[in-house]
């Protein structure tokens, strides 16, 4: 990556461009006077590709209709500008904000433990540390991103809320601020490990000519590394984000289910996937509003993490 | 490498933040193992969930865990990397392909839970599966599939053009360039992938739940057709319930699932180095 961010025009194609200059030129220009092989390879990696193509339809379509149909009954004005979200209550009220509200603190509260953590500890693994104590904590990190989110739901729940318990004893067993934390480490190894690879990245010859220059090592970081690296870390804080917006197990055990509107981190709260699981669990029967009401919500935050997403892909370069 | 030398805030502040990071690690080990000692056995491990905490083991959990596995890689692996070879080796360069592509790929950073949603409609409702083990596999799958699939064609287009212009120069067809170069040159990277995929997927407990994994299954699953039941989900709901009991239980459950995946990781990795020394 160059000094300004910008790509260097790759000189030749990173594939080859088929039917182009690399493709095999076949007497007769068909298919048909080929190995059956050779046809029954292309058929099948074919074959592939329309199936995985089918899938991704089939998780778009699935969503889309049942929500359709529930926005048939319930109009999006109400779905998103209501401020209760009770679909079992007698006059059942389909208010979406106090879920996407919850999602965004528990998500906004994680981003504030996993970005300086884990972008200090890439650039301190990168520049800083001895080889010894840089595996040790790839170790570290490759650790936490093994665990399974449901073990770290366990540990919020039982360890980490009990323990503020000790700070602020007002807290409820369910609340917001464990599930941040929580999550918040559950996101560093993502935000570490993305970032470090955008760090490596960066030219060492740039650092050099830095240092060369008189420059201390903390003004060739701020001025130099983090300017090259800025698009590679702000994709691992991107695709960082979407995951702490998607996870589930983490709040649906710690943060609670009370779709409630509150700014206070020692309530508990509601998020857009702690209703999807706990809704589901309850056994909804096809065709009921309820059971399209979890589909309306997975469309909403299907929608949301979709296009974090791409933007954080766009953001690393990864689509020519 | 490009070390810098140790003064000034920034160092500080990593020395700071790395030893938060470290000091984390350690504590979530110290704390599972901790509360899981006394409960790992023989009898925790081919036992069968029970209302009593000192009976309750995990051996049918266990068992859907590894049906899923299996039947995900069964799926997931060939197409994911066939749809990669496809889409680096064959597919037209078009604006269409190119949308399709990504299409796809934007799938990885969907949480799963939405692919649960997904299966529930499709496998569970739609095919008329029911909660079986099958219906985890497919939704399972289709949760790898997109992962396998970004980091199959990462892996493909690090295979310098250069190796594929100098097989067809020699007079190699299609499926040669890609069965003697492509795919042996991309194996390293393809395996990373694939264990990656695997690991997410067989730590998922969310899309389990949706699709109705059941946690009070008593016996193994035999075949595909049988309830669904797993690891991930068996943490779940023992985490929930407060009695001390069920807690070092699902701490102990937890271990387990954290050690299977770390030998996925480490199986993953020694094949990765076989592979790599099998291709110079």
């Amino acid at each position: 990556m160059m000094a300004d961010g910008s790509r260097p025009k790759s000189p030749e194609p990173a594939r080859a461009p088929p039917d182009g200059p690399l493709a095999p030129a076949f007497p007769g220009g068909g298919t048909a006077s080929l190995a059956l092989s050779e046809r029954v390879a292309a058929r099948f990696f074919q074959l592939c590709a329309v199936l995985a193509a089918l899938a991704a339809i089939a998780v778009a379509a699935t969503l889309g209709s049942e929500a359709v149909l529930f926005f048939t009954e319930v109009s999006p004005v109400r779905f998103f500008s209501e401020l209760a979200w009770t679909p079992l209550a007698e006059e059942p009220r389909f208010g979406v904000l106090p879920l996407i509200a919850a999602t965004a603190q528990i998500t906004a509260g994680a981003a504030v433990v996993a970005f300086p953590l884990g972008l200090l500890t890439a650039i301190y693994a990168e520049y800083y540390a001895d080889p010894r104590v840089a595996g040790l904590l790839t170790v570290a990190v490759t650790v936490l991103a093994a665990v399974p989110t449901v073990v770290y739901g366990y540990v919020a729940l039982n360890f980490v809320t009990p323990a503020l318990r000790n700070i602020w004893p007002s807290i409820e067993a369910y609340n917001g601020i464990s599930a941040c934390l929580v999550v918040g480490v559950m996101i560093l190894p993502t935000v570490a490990l993305l970032s470090r690879g955008a760090l490596k990245a960066v030219s060492p010859s740039l650092t050099d000519a830095g240092l060369a220059l008189g420059a201390s090592s903390a003004r060739v970081l701020v001025r130099v590394v983090l300017p090259a690296a800025s698009r590679g870390i702000a994709a691992a804080l991107a695709l960082a984000l979407a995951r702490a917006a998607g996870e589930t197990m983490i709040v649906t055990l710690a943060a609670g289910n009370q779709a409630r509107l509150t700014w206070s981190p020692l309530e508990g709260i509601r998020t857009l996937t702690a209703y999807i699981a706990q809704a589901s669990m309850g056994d909804a029967a096809s065709g009921t509003l309820e059971y399209r009401a979890f589909f309306a919500v997975a469309a909403v935050l299907f929608a949301i993490t979709y296009a974090v997403n791409a933007l954080g892909r766009w953001l690393a370069g990864g689509r020519r | 490498m490009k070390r810098f030398r140790h003064h000034g805030p920034v160092s500080a502040a990593g020395s700071v933040a790395a030893s938060v990071t470290l000091a984390t690690a350690m504590t979530l080990i110290a704390i599972l193992l901790v509360q899981a000692r006394g409960v790992l056995d023989f009898g925790f491990l081919l036992g069968t969930p029970s209302r009593f905490a000192a009976q309750a083991g995990i051996g049918p959990a266990l068992a859907g865990t590894l049906w899923l596995t299996l039947l995900t890689a069964a799926i997931a692996c060939p197409v994911g990397v066939g749809a990669a070879v496809y889409f680096e080796e064959y597919a037209p360069r078009t604006r269409t392909m190119l949308a399709i592509e990504s299409a796809v790929a934007n799938l990885a950073g969907v949480p799963p839970l939405v692919f649960g949603v997904a299966g529930l409609a499709l496998f569970v409702r739609g095919l008329g599966l029911g909660s079986t083990v099958l219906a985890g596999g497919l939704t399972l799958a289709m949760l790898a599939l997109p992962t396998v699939l970004v980091t199959s064609q990462e892996a493909i287009r690090q295979v310098p053009t250069g190796v594929r212009a100098a097989a067809y120069a020699l007079g190699a067809t299609r499926w040669e360039v890609i069965r003697r170069q492509v795919l042996p040159a991309a194996a390293p990277g393809i395996v990373t992938g694939l264990t990656l995929a695997l690991a997410r997927t067989a730590g998922a407990a969310a899309p389990l739940l949706v699709i109705g994994a059941a946690s009070f299954i008593t016996y193994a699953p035999g075949t595909p057709g049988d309830p669904l039941t797993a690891l991930p989900t068996r943490v779940f709901a023992w985490s929930a319930r407060s009695q001390p009991g069920f807690t070092a239980l699902a701490a102990g459950a937890g271990v387990v699932l954290l050690a299977l995946l770390l030998v996925l990781h480490l199986a993953g990795m020694a094949l990765r180095r076989r592979l790599a020394g099998a291709a110079r």
